[in-house]
């Protein structure tokens, strides 16, 4: 169904509770072993986001370093890498910005 | 446009919830200030103070009302400048504030119905906005907008030292509306920001999330000049229900482990450690690698404490703190949070449940009865549980409408200031027992007529200072107001050491007025009462305060119709005392069931002291049914029932007294029979029966008959009265009062 996952445009508290067990049911279909290990993640059409959409892309972070997997986001839109930096996340980026190698 | 018509029905829908908790918040700022007055430097005040005003401002923004915002902004600044300590308050910053507040009500009170300010509302605000800027020593500086995006790179070329700030956010911090990137963005405001690193583990699994709770942690290194208030302030949306922790660039190890002992949920010690600021990642990294290098042949783990300290400096004392801190995590012992926290109840929703469990009361008690009737042993059990059960209800639904009186009688703080200001009088308010309870809505309704008697004591009863100091007293008058619970009311009391009430000026006023026929002077006790009679006034002079003669007989109606009583005592020369007396709810008491004839009555249970058989008297009874028994050695007045009322039935084999205690004084009332507790809901008498003396109400029971209430204290008044004053009315009063008595009490 979720083939390739893509971020929704607006990951807000106002979306969060609908996104939130789309991606869990999503999680559950992809568990099995032939999963790949880095999950990318297409994180273009990103253009709201806030403390809670933040929060559950950590949430979906910490569930897949639970079954031994990695997310990245792809291709993240300008706004979604300024929150990222602005909270510490940039871990979850795909280019890792200087600045986190630097600490 | 969906967007913007869901944006303007949630605004409709909550900014009534604003607006009264904006004035739960202006009134704080009231007190508050009032209370820094007393004691200008403590800092704790001036804190909370700015983040009440900072508070309306943030959620007045919240709502678009730019008018309260931008009022709210000179206040603050203000308020900054005396926490800055470059100013310290005087009387006239005081009052500036006060007056601000006020205008910050009147804002908020106008945010319903946005309509355009007059031309005079405009000055005012002006003229107020102006005085705080020339207050604040602001005046130079035009249009001072708070941004500090466009002061920080001056911030950070003055001194900036580097803060380490740790913030864990309340799980409500979303519903509230809140954002802790916004937050971090703000802060970024102030300085720069580095080393951020938002604690991952604190975030559960999507399994376990609930998407709505705030799960987010996060620490920093801010680079800034700005001191820890203004760092404090950006978080002041969040203070309440977060943790946060702000460490001085200089901190000691000290300061770390105390850091370190009150975070709450960093589950590793290195984290704990980084974000404490004692190590940075890099040594932690090192750390690890070597923890991890000799973990591998199998050797006797090295602790990761141990190595930090080896190899990055970290003072024992720290590692420490965070590997007790880690213990306790592991033990699990996460109480649970302490849910002290408030919900607001529609007060109709509420009154909606007393009225049913009035119902419930009345149908309790008939089920009671039934049961005692049937003579069935374990129904009648089975009933008295149930009986107990409601009651236990009861007392708690009641409880919830209880609200203590002491935040009323705090308005009057503000009143007795200005009062006492405007007509050149020095009186200090004394509050006494602010924390006695009773129904909401009697504190409501009870407002008001304080506030007369308050300004009718500054205005009438204290003198200024030089009258004061002629007359031997200290120039500072004295004003208290108190409260407390006295016999199942509530006794609430104006004192002052004023200049008491002439009686014989308010003698003189009341022939003067008609209230008394001319030459007759009343007995010494009622000659204070006149002054409750409508269209009495004894002031020389109309000031604006009082003193139109419209007040005390409106003061004394209101207290009236809440079935209460007041009463007033003075002396010449060293003051007034003035005594209101109040039910403690309006809706349900404990009674005592009495009967006399078919007739049956409730006394309410708090004024019984005690039951007693009926003893031969000393005496007829008197016109009024009054006699006096011997209790104890003493002489106890008593007044029947019958007597009084004229209740038509024969004499009963055997009657008992019951001993009734009122104001300071006891009496007894002769009755047949003692029908025992009885809960009763007070249903009122009526328009019909307002004439009807000594009642305070009606109550059905549970056969469907129908028992009056005795107020107590105007039972007593009513068989105080001299028989002589009161011959002829008496004659009219008994006639009407058994004429009701029989529609009453005959069920139909």
């Amino acid at each position: 169904m979720l083939e390739t996952p893509i971020l929704p445009a607006e990951l807000t508290i106002y979306t969060a509770g609908e996104v939130h067990p789309l991606w869990r049911a999503w999680l559950t279909e992809t568990d099995h072993a032939d999963a790949p290990h880095e999950c990318r993640i297409d994180a273009a059409a990103v253009d709201q986001i806030d403390g809670a959409g933040l929060q559950l892309l950590i949430s979906l972070a910490n569930s897949l370093a639970a079954r031994q997997r990695t997310l990245r986001l792809v291709d993240a839109s300008a706004l979604l890498v300024n929150a990222c930096q602005t909270l510490g996340l940039t871990a979850l980026l795909e280019v890792t910005p200087c600045e986190e190698v630097c600490a | 446009m969906n967007q913007q018509d869901s944006d303007n029905s949630f605004i409709a829908e909550a900014l009534p919830a604003f607006i009264s908790e904006a004035r739960e918040q202006i009134e704080q700022l009231e007190q508050l200030l009032l209370q820094l007055e007393d004691d200008p430097d403590d800092r704790d005040l001036l804190d909370a103070l700015f983040r009440c005003a900072h508070t309306v401002k943030g959620s007045a923004g919240i709502f678009g009302l730019d008018k309260v915002v931008a009022f709210t902004h000179h206040v603050e600044t203000l308020l900054d400048r005396l926490r800055e300590g470059h100013l310290s308050l005087n009387p006239e910053i005081s009052t500036l504030l006060l007056q601000s507040n006020d205008q910050i009500g009147k804002l908020v009170a106008a945010a319903q119905d946005p309509q355009e300010d007059s031309a005079a509302d405009l000055q005012a605000r002006a003229e107020l906005v102006e005085r705080l800027r020339v207050a604040s020593g602001d005046i130079a500086v035009v249009g001072t907008v708070s941004a500090p995006q466009a002061s920080a790179e001056a911030v950070v070329a003055g001194g900036a030292r580097a803060w380490h700030v740790s913030v864990c956010f309340g799980a409500d911090t979303y519903r509230n509306g809140m954002d802790p990137l916004a937050i971090v963005h703000y802060v970024s405001g102030l300085g720069a920001i580095s080393h951020i690193s938002c604690d991952f583990e604190s975030v559960p699994s999507l399994d376990a999330l609930d998407p709505e709770s705030c799960h987010l942690t996060l620490a920093f290194e801010l680079q800034t000049a700005a001191r820890r208030e203004e760092i404090e302030a950006a978080f002041s949306f969040v203070r309440d229900d977060c943790v946060l922790h702000i460490v001085e660039p200089d901190a000691s190890p000290a300061d770390i482990v105390a850091l370190i002992e009150a975070m709450p949920d960093f589950p590793r010690l290195g984290d704990i450690l980084i974000d404490a600021g004692a190590i940075s990642r890099a040594q932690l990294a090192q750390a690890l690698q070597i923890q991890s290098a000799a973990l591998a042949p199998e050797a006797p783990a090295a602790r990761l404490g141990e190595i930090l300290q080896t190899t990055s400096a970290v003072s024992p004392k720290v590692v420490e703190a965070a590997l007790q801190k880690q213990q306790k995590q592991r033990e699990g012992a996460a109480a649970a949070p302490d849910d002290n926290r408030f919900i607001r109840v529609q007060a109709d929703r509420l009154d909606a449940v007393i009225n049913l469990l009035g119902e419930l009361v009345i149908a309790g008690a008939g089920a009671s009865l039934l049961a005692r009737q049937s003579r069935q042993g374990s129904l009648i059990e089975a009933n008295a549980q149930i009986s107990r059960l409601i009651e236990e209800i009861r007392n708690g639904t009641l409880q919830l409408r209880m609200v203590p009186i002491g935040e009323t009688f705090s308005r009057f703080r503000r009143v007795v200031r200005d009062t006492a200001a405007e007509l050149g009088k020095d009186v200090a308010l004394e509050i006494v027992g602010g924390d006695t309870e009773l129904d909401k809505s009697v504190v409501e309704r009870i407002a008001d007529p304080l506030m007369h008697l308050v300004r009718n004591a500054l205005d009438h009863g204290l003198e200024p200072p030089q009258q004061r100091i002629d007359a031997g007293k200290p120039a500072q008058g004295k004003l208290t107001l108190s409260a407390c619970h006295e016999s199942g009311s509530i006794l609430i009391r104006i004192l002052d050491d004023g200049r008491g009430i002439q009686r014989d000026k308010v003698l003189q006023r009341a022939w003067d007025r008609g209230l008394v026929e001319q030459g007759v002077t009343p007995p010494e006790a009622d000659i204070l009462k006149l002054i409750f009679e409508p269209g009495f006034s004894t002031a020389e002079k109309v000031t604006n305060l009082s003193g139109r003669g419209v007040g005390m007989d409106v003061v004394r109606r209101n207290i009236e119709a809440l079935r209460g009583s007041v009463n007033i005592e003075s002396v010449p020369g060293e003051g007034s005392r003035i005594e209101i007396r109040l039910p403690l709810t309006l809706a349900i008491i404990d009674g005592f069931l009495i009967g006399v004839g078919a007739s049956k009555f409730i006394f309410p249970l708090d004024a019984v002291v005690e039951v007693i058989e009926n003893r031969p008297t000393s005496g007829e009874l008197d016109a009024h049914g009054r006699s006096v028994v011997e209790l104890r050695g003493q002489v106890l007045p008593v007044v029947s029932l019958r007597d009084l009322y004229s209740l038509e039935s024969g004499e009963p084999e055997r009657s008992s007294v019951v001993v009734i205690r009122s104001g300071g004084r006891r009496f007894g009332v002769m009755v047949d029979a003692l029908l025992g507790q009885h809960q009763t809901v007070i249903k009122p008498l009526g328009r019909m029966f307002r004439s009807l003396r000594g009642m305070s109400g009606s109550s059905i029971l549970g056969n469907g008959e129908v028992a009056l209430i005795f107020d107590v204290h105007s039972l007593s008044q009513l068989a105080e009265r001299p028989p002589s004053l009161t011959h002829t009315p008496r004659h009219l009063g008994k006639t009407s009062a058994s004429a009701s008595l029989s529609q009453e009490s005959q069920p139909s």
